[in-house]
C-alpha cells in the first residue's frame, strides 16, 4: 500500500462507535477489506485511520429467529452466509447470489454488510436484500436506525450512512423466510467476474419481487408485485427502474435487452 | 536426426516422463527473479505518461532527489541510448515526447519500494497534450499525425525489412507470386473481406522483473526473468557499446513469458539507475498494470483478404492485405509483420498471390513477439474468410479445405515444395472433423436443442506455422559427464514452463542409452556458462536443441570410446555400451564402467589417459534463406507444424450467450517426445487461445487512454471456462531432421481456436462475425443485424462502448496507479 | 504495530507498518518467497494462504490483521522432505509448467479438498476458480485433484491417428 495510516482493532462496539465519532471522515471501516484495500493500493481512498471491525465477537452472528426474522451481523462473510444451513433452508435467494459474488477466496473475506456499504451498482448482494426486503441497522455513538435496503443507496457509491455511522447488521423479516428466488448474472467469462448485469426474481409469501444491479446507478427493485401479473406489465415496470449505461463491459442497448430477458426467463422458472 | 526407431525399442521418447523441475516448484523453493534480494539493493519505480501523446515540457525531479533514501533519479534526457531489435526507434526513458499511455518518463532507484513511491509520485511532469493517432487505419492517410517523423534516419536491419520515411509504416514486407490480376480475371467467384483483431496482453503469471548491477570497469550482471539470455546480451551490449564479455546475464525460474519476454525490456532502465545509483544492484518488478501498459502487448490487425476461386472450389489468386497495429515502437512487430507475410494464406496452395503486410505505429502500448508470432491474429481472417469462401460457392467448407490444403507437391507462398515429410493437415482436419461430428447433429445433440432451446453448431479451423527466425539461427549444447557417470547438460534454450527440460533430458538419455535418473538438464541460465541459442520463442527449442543434444551425445560418446579403446586394447568399431559401461562387443566381460573414465582413467600402475569427458554440439538451421525484399520468395521455414481444432458450441438463438462443449485439437508433430507434456502444451494454448476468441482486447478512449489495464476488465479464462470436453490428438508424420522425428509445437495449439468457434457460431445461429473477440452481446448484434461495436477504440456514443459521461468520469491518474 | 503470528507452525514477533499487506510480510519479513504476487489486486489468487484455517488473497490482506493469528503457506505443504499427496499428485498428472500459479493453486485445492472430500470436476473448477494459471489450461490441475480425492479414471494422454 502507498498510502500510509494507522490501524486500530476495537474489541467493543460500543469503543468502535465513540471511535467513529472522534475521527469520523478521516476513518474507514476493515471487515473483508475487498474493497476498502482495493480502493486503498490504486490511491481512490486515502484514509488517516482503518478501523477493524472484525475482533468483536458479535459482528460475526447470523442469528435465525422465528418470530424476528434472519440478522446477519457487520463482518459476516458471503462464504458464512454459503455455509448457514439456516439460511439454505429459510433464506435461499441469500445464498443463490453470493455464490456468484467474485472467488472463493474473495468470498472468505467480502462481508454482505460490506458489500453494501461499498455500494456499486454491481452489488452481488443487494438484488437478494431488495428483493427479501431487508432492513439496514444503523448505528452511532448517539444514535440507531433502521432503514429499508431500498433507501439505503443514493448513488453510484453513496448511501444514506454519516461518517460517524456504521452498519451493524442487515435484518430480513420474518416474512420473508422461506422466499424462493432466482438470479442471473450475465458476465463475460464462467469464472469470476463483475455483473454486467444481474436479475434476481423471487416469490415472497404471495408476491413477486424483482430486482436489478448493474443497470442503474443504484441496485433497483420493484415493489411487491402480484403473483399474477402479466410478462408485459412486469417487464415495463423493471423497464422504468433503469437506466443502463454503456461502458467498457457492454453496451446500454445490450445490457436493457438482457434485463428484459432475463427477467421474463426468470418470471418463468419461479412461477413454475 | 531421426532414425527409424521402432517406438517398443525407445526407452523414453514418446513416454510421459514426470518433469525434473518440479521439486523446487512444488515446494515453494524455485526461486525467480521476482523472489531475489541482493545485498544493498535498491528498489525501481517508474513515472509513467497518462498521455498517448504528448510533448514533455519540462520534468521536475528536485523533490524527488531529496527524499532521503533516494538513490538515482533518471530522466529521458540524461540517457542518450536507443534501442530496437530491428528499428532502432526507442529511448530508455522518452525523450522530449511521449508516445503512448503508460510509458516511462522518468524512474527513481531507492532503498524501499514504499520510497521508490513516494519519489515517482513527486516528480512533476509538465506535458503539452497533443494530438495522438490511435487507429491504425487512421495513421495510414496522408495527413495523420507521425508518431516517428524521423524514421527515415534510424538503424535497421535492411536485409529484411523496409521503413517507409514519412509515414507511420516503420516496415512493408512483400510477396508476389505468379500474376493475382490474371488469376482473379480467370476466376468465377471473387470474394473479399476485412477482419480485425486488437490487442492483447500476455498475461505471465510472473510480471517483467529485472536485477541489474553495474559494477566497476562497465562489468554490468542482470538477473532477468527473460526468454532469451544471449539476445538480452546481444542487444544490451549493442545499446551501450560494451563488448559481449562485459555482461553477463542470468535467467533463474521464469514465471511464464508467451513472447512477452522474448527480447529486451526493462534491463536497460534498470542498468541506467545501478549505474547512476554507484553501482548497487537495482530491481523494478513491474505492477500488473504497468505489464498491461507500461510493457508490450500484442499488435491489433486488420486483414483485408480477396480471394478468386474456380468453379470447382479450387482457390486461384489470392490479394492479401495485413495492416498491423504496432504500436509506438517497433520491436517485434516489424518482423511479424514479415514472418506473418510469408505465411499469410494459412495452410493452402494458392497459385497466385499478392501479400503486401505493413507495420503502422500508432500513440498506443506497442506490440511485441506473443505466441504465434502473428498467425494466431491472422488465421482469424484466413479461417473465416475460407469459411465465406466456401458459403458464397456453395461447397461445405470441409470439402472446400480438403480441395485447397497443402498436400505434397504443393507449392507454398515463399516458393517451398511440401514433400511427404512436411506435415499432413488433410489428416488433422479429417481427425478433428471425425471428433466433433462435423456437418451433422447427432440424436442426442437434437434432443438437447429442443430441451434447451440452444442452438449446437460445428466449426473447424486450420493452421500452420514455421518458426520465423533468421536463415542462421543456431544452438548448442554442451554435456558433462560426472565423476559418478551421470551426465548435466547445459543448453542456452530456457525453461519458461513449456518444458524443455525434460523433453530435453529424454532425448539426452534415449541417445546415450542412459537412465533418465542419471542425467540432469540445468534450468537456471547464465551466458558466462551456457553455449548460446538465439532465443527461447518460435517453436523451434525441440527440433534444435534436441538436435543439438544428439550430437552432444554422440560426441560424448566417440570420447568415451577413444577412452576405452584405449583401456580395453580393442578396435573403437567393436565397442557398444550401456547405462553403466563399456565393452567390447563380442566380450562383453571386457568392459570399463563410465564412472572410471568420466573424468580421466588411471591404469593400475597410476599412469592417467584421457580426462573429463565432454560432449559438444552445435546445430544450425540448414538450407534456409532470406525472402527477396520485392517477391517475398524464399526458403524461410526450419520446420511446418500443420494442425486442426474443431469446436462444438451451444448458443442461445436469442441473447447471444454461448459455451464451447468441445474442443478437438489435433497436430502433426512429427513423434510426441512425452506425451503428458505435449497434452499441457496443448490445453493450455487451447485455453490461451479461447481466452483471445472470448474475452480478451485492450480497450482505448479516444484520448488514447487505456481503459481496461487490471484484471477486473481484462480478462483470461479462469478454471471454470474450460470447454466441458477436450480431445487432444496427434499425427506423427516424421520430420526427418528433427530429434528422433520430433517437430515443434509449442505455439501452435493457440491459433485458429477463434476462427473454429466464429465458425462453429455461425453453423449454429447465422451470426457472421468478422472481427474478434467474440463477446455474447457480439453474437447478438451479429445475429439481428445490429450495427457491430468497437472492440478496441471507442470513437462514437452510437454502437460502441464509450463510456456515458455522466455515468463514468475518467481520471488518468488513477486508471495508472500504482 | 508490533505483531505476533504463527506461520507454519513457528511463532515470530515482528514490527510491521500498518499499511503492509501481509503477502509482503510472508515474503519480505519473514523470507517465505513460495507465495507469489500476480496482481496486488485480490483478482489472480497467486498469493492465496491460509488465514486462521481459510483461503484467503493475501495481497488484500493486512499483516496487522494477522496478530495472533495462524498462517500457512506452500512452504508447509511438505513435511520433513517429503512432499504431499496432493504435491505427489500435481506431479504425477503434470500439473506445473512455470510454477507461479503453483504454491496458491495447491492452497486453494487443499481447501477445497477440506470442505469437499470428494468434489465432481464442477467443484473443482469452482474451487480454482480463484488462481489463474496461463499455462496449463487448468486440466491437468483438475486431474491431480481428483486423483487425490479418488475421482480420477485414467486415460490415454493423447489420441494417435
Amino acid at each position: 500500500m502507498r498510502h500510509q495510516f494507522s490501524y486500530t482493532a476495537p474489541t467493543e462496539l460500543t469503543d468502535l462507535l465513540t471511535l467513529l465519532e472522534t475521527v469520523g471522515p478521516g476513518a474507514r471501516l476493515l471487515a473483508g477489506g475487498t474493497d476498502l484495500l482495493v480502493n486503498i493500493r490504486n490511491g481512490l481512498v486515502k484514509p488517516n485511520t482503518v478501523v477493524d471491525v472484525k475482533r468483536i465477537p458479535e459482528a460475526h452472528a447470523i442469528m435465525s429467529d422465528n418470530t424476528k426474522g434472519l440478522r446477519i451481523g457487520w463482518a459476516v462473510t458471503i462464504n458464512d452466509i454459503l455455509r448457514n444451513s439456516d439460511i439454505a433452508s429459510s433464506y435461499q435467494l441469500l445464498q443463490t447470489c453470493a455464490h456468484d459474488l467474485a472467488s472463493y477466496q474473495v468470498r472468505n473475506r467480502a462481508t454482505v454488510v460490506g458489500n453494501i456499504v461499498n455500494a456499486s451498482p454491481c452489488s452481488d448482494m443487494a438484488p437478494a436484500l431488495l428483493c427479501l426486503d431487508a432492513s439496514v441497522e444503523i448505528a452511532s455513538s448517539k444514535a440507531y436506525r433502521t432503514v429499508p435496503v431500498r433507501q439505503f443507496f443514493t448513488g453510484v457509491k453513496r448511501t444514506v450512512l454519516k461518517p460517524d455511522e456504521m452498519v451493524i447488521g442487515i435484518t430480513i423479516p420474518i416474512q420473508s423466510k422461506g422466499a424462493k428466488g432466482k438470479y442471473r448474472k450475465l458476465k463475460r467469462i464462467q469464472g469470476h467476474d463483475l455483473g454486467i448485469i444481474g436479475v434476481a426474481v423471487a416469490r415472497v409469501g404471495d408476491s413477486l419481487r424483482i430486482a436489478v444491479s448493474s443497470a442503474a446507478p443504484t441496485p433497483v427493485a420493484t415493489g411487491a408485485l402480484p403473483l399474477d401479473i402479466t410478462d408485459s406489465e412486469a417487464l415495463a415496470a423493471v423497464d422504468a427502474l433503469i437506466s443502463p449505461i454503456s461502458d467498457v463491459r457492454c453496451t446500454k442497448e445490450y445490457r436493457r435487452f438482457m434485463v428484459s430477458e432475463f427477467t421474463r426467463r426468470l418470471l418463468a422458472e419461479v412461477r413454475s | 536426426m531421426y532414425e527409424n526407431n521402432d517406438p517398443r525399442t525407445l526407452a523414453y521418447v514418446g513416454k510421459s516422463v514426470l518433469r525434473k523441475d518440479t521439486s523446487e516448484k512444488l515446494t515453494g523453493t524455485a526461486t525467480y527473479v521476482s523472489d531475489m534480494v541482493l545485498p544493498g539493493m535498491l528498489y525501481a519505480q517508474v513515472k509513467k505518461s497518462p498521455h498517448a501523446r504528448a510533448r514533455i515540457v519540462k520534468v521536475d525531479i528536485s523533490k524527488a532527489k531529496a527524499l532521503a533514501g533516494v538513490r538515482a533519479v533518471l530522466t529521458g534526457d540524461d540517457l542518450d541510448y536507443r534501442i530496437g531489435l530491428y528499428i532502432v526507434d526507442k529511448n530508455i526513458l522518452a525523450k522530449g515526447e511521449v508516445r503512448h499511455y503508460g510509458e516511462a518518463v522518468a524512474a527513481v532507484a531507492a532503498t524501499s519500494l514504499e520510497i521508490a513511491r513516494k519519489a515517482v509520485d513527486l516528480i512533476d511532469v509538465e506535458y503539452e497534450v497533443m494530438q495522438p493517432v490511435l487507429n491504425h487505419m487512421d495513421a495510414l492517410k496522408t495527413d495523420a499525425v507521425l508518431v516517428h517523423p524521423d524514421l527515415g534516419s534510424y538503424e535497421f536491419i535492411e536485409a529484411a525489412f523496409t521503413p517507409v520515411p514519412k509515414t507511420n509504416i516503420a516496415n512493408w514486407t512483400k510477396l508476389r507470386k505468379g500474376d493475382v490480376e490474371a488469376g482473379f480475371a480467370e476466376a468465377a467467384y471473387v470474394v473479399e473481406r476485412e477482419y480485425d483483431n486488437p490487442s492483447v496482453q500476455h498475461v505471465p503469471m510472473e510480471t517483467h522483473v529485472a536485477i541489474v548491477r553495474w559494477g566497476a570497469r562497465d562489468k554490468v550482471t542482470i538477473w532477468s526473468s527473460a526468454q532469451s539470455p544471449f539476445t538480452v546480451r546481444n542487444l544490451f551490449c549493442h545499446t551501450f557499446a560494451l563488448p559481449l564479455g562485459n555482461v553477463r546475464v542470468i535467467v533463474p525460474a521464469v514465471g511464464g513469458g508467451f513472447g512477452g519476454k522474448a527480447g529486451i525490456h526493462l534491463e536497460p532502465l534498470v542498468a541506467c539507475l545501478s549505474k547512476k545509483a554507484g553501482g548497487l544492484p537495482v530491481k523494478l518488478q513491474a505492477s500488473r498494470e504497468e505489464e498491461f501498459s507500461l510493457l508490450p502487448c500484442r499488435s491489433a490487425l486488420t486483414y483485408r483478404i480477396k480471394t478468386g476461386v474456380a468453379e470447382d472450389g479450387r482457390i486461384i489468386a489470392q490479394k492479401m492485405e495485413m495492416f498491423w497495429d504496432a504500436g509506438a515502437y517497433a520491436d517485434y512487430a516489424v518482423n511479424v509483420t514479415r514472418a506473418s507475410g510469408y505465411s499469410a494464406s494459412g495452410p493452402y496452395e494458392i497459385p497466385n498471390a499478392w501479400v503486401d503486410a505493413y507495420t503502422v505505429y500508432t500513440n498506443k502500448p506497442y506490440g511485441t513477439a506473443y505466441r504465434g508470432f502473428g498467425h494466431v491474429e491472422f488465421h482469424w481472417g484466413v479461417e473465416r474468410h475460407m469459411e465465406l469462401v466456401a458459403r458464397t460457392i456453395g461447397m461445405d467448407p470441409l470439402e472446400f479445405r480438403r480441395r485447397n490444403a497443402l498436400h505434397p507437391g504443393s507449392i507454398t507462398l515463399t516458393g517451398e515444395k511440401i514433400t511427404s515429410h512436411t506435415g499432413d493437415v488433410v489428416a488433422c482436419m479429417e481427425a478433428v472433423a471425425r471428433s466433433i461430428g462435423y456437418g451433422k447433429l447427432t440424436a442426442a445433440e437434437k434432443n438437447r436443442e429442443l430441451a434447451t432451446g440452444r442452438k449446437i453448431g460445428k466449426g473447424i479451423a486450420l493452421l500452420q506455422k514455421a518458426p520465423a527466425m533468421p536463415s542462421n539461427t543456431a544452438t548448442a549444447a554442451v554435456i558433462k559427464m560426472n565423476g559418478d557417470g551421470s551426465v548435466t547438460v547445459n543448453i542456452g534454450l530456457t525453461e519458461i514452463g513449456q518444458g524443455s527440460t525434460t523433453a530435453l533430458a529424454q532425448i539426452v538419455a534415449e541417445r546415450l542409452g542412459f537412465d533418465i535418473g542419471k542425467v540432469h538438464v540445468m534450468v537456471d541460465k547464465d551466458t558466462e556458462s551456457d553455449p548460446y541459442d538465439w532465443q527461447t520463442v518460435a517453436s523451434k527449442g525441440l527440433i534444435m536443441s534436441g538436435n543439438a543434444c544428439i550430437l552432444a551425445c554422440e560426441d560424448l560418446l566417440r570420447r568415451g570410446y577413444a577412452v576405452a579403446s584405449h583401456v580395453l586394447k580393442a578396435c573403437v568399431e567393436d565397442l557398444a555400451h550401456d547405462g553403466e559401461n563399456v565393452y567390447v562387443r563380442h566380450d562383453t566381460e571386457n568392459c570399463i564402467p563410465w564412472r572410471s573414465i568420466a573424468i580421466g582413467y588411471a591404469y593400475p600402475d597410476g599412469k592417467g589417459i584421457g580426462g573429463p569427458l565432454i560432449g559438444v554440439g552445435s546445430y544450425i538451421a540448414q538450407g534456409l534463406s532470406n525472402l527477396d525484399k520485392e517477391t517475398g520468395q524464399g526458403k524461410p521455414a526450419l520446420d511446418w507444424t500443420f494442425g486442426a481444432h474443431g469446436i462444438i458450441c451451444e448458443v442461445d438463438p436469442v441473447t447471444g450467450e454461448y459455451a464451447v462443449r468441445k474442443v478437438a485439437s489435433a497436430f502433426d508433430v512429427g513423434k510426441v517426445v512425452n506425451p503428458a507434456l505435449l497434452r499441457g502444451q496443448i490445453v493450455g494454448g487451447m485455453i490461451q487461445g479461447l481466452g483471445t476468441a472470448t474475452c480478451e482486447g485492450y480497450i482505448y478512449d479516444d484520448a488514447g487512454h487505456l481503459l481496461n489495464p487490471s484484471f477486473t476488465d481484462n480478462k483470461i479464462p479462469t478454471a471454470r471456462d474450460l470447454p466441458m470436453e477436450i480431445e487432444t490428438i496427434v499425427v506423427e508424420n516424421s520430420q526427418i531432421d528433427g530429434p528422433y522425428g520430433a517437430r515443434g509445437v509449442a505455439e501452435h495449439p493457440m491459433i485458429s481456436v477463434a476462427p473454429a468457434l466464429g465458425n462453429a457460431i455461425q453453423s449454429a445461429v447465422d451470426a457472421d462475425l468478422a472481427h474478434m473477440p467474440i463477446r455474447f452481446e457480439d453474437v447478438w448484434r451479429a445475429m439481428h443485424d445490429k450495427h457491430p461495436i468497437d472492440n478496441w477504440i471507442t470513437k462514437t456514443p452510437a454502437g460502441s462502448c464509450r463510456s456515458d459521461p455522466a455515468a463514468r468520469i475518467h481520471t488518468p491518474d488513477a486508471a495508472i496507479s500504482p | 504495530m508490533r505483531i505476533n503470528v504463527t506461520v507454519n507452525g513457528i511463532a515470530y514477533e515482528k514490527d510491521v507498518a500498518e499499511n503492509r499487506t501481509l503477502l509482503r510480510f510472508l515474503r519480505e519479513d519473514l523470507g517465505l518467497t513460495g507465495t507469489k504476487e500476480g496482481c496486488g489486486a485480490g483478482e489472480c489468487g497467486a498469493c492465496t494462504v491460509f488465514f486462521n484455517g481459510k483461503t484467503v488473497n493475501s495481497c488484500m490482506v493486512l499483516a496487522v490483521e494477522a496478530n495472533e493469528g495462524t498462517i500457512e503457506t506452500i512452504e508447509g505443504e511438505s513435511s520433513g522432505g517429503m512432499l504431499s499427496r496432493l504435491q505427489e499428485a500435481f506431479d504425477r498428472h503434470h500439473a506445473v509448467q512455470c510454477g507461479f500459479c503453483t504454491a496458491g493453486m495447491i492452497m486453494s485445492a487443499r481447501e477445497l479438498i477440506h470442505h469437499t472430500p470428494h468434489p465432481t470436476v464442477d467443484q473443482i473448477k469452482e474451487g480454482l476458480e480463484g488462481n489463474f494459471c496461463r499455462c496449463t489450461g487448468y486440466e491437468q490441475i483438475i486431474e491431480a485433484v481428483l486423483d487425490v480425492t479418488g475421482g480420477y479414471t485414467a486415460k490415454e494422454e493423447l489420441i494417435h491417428v
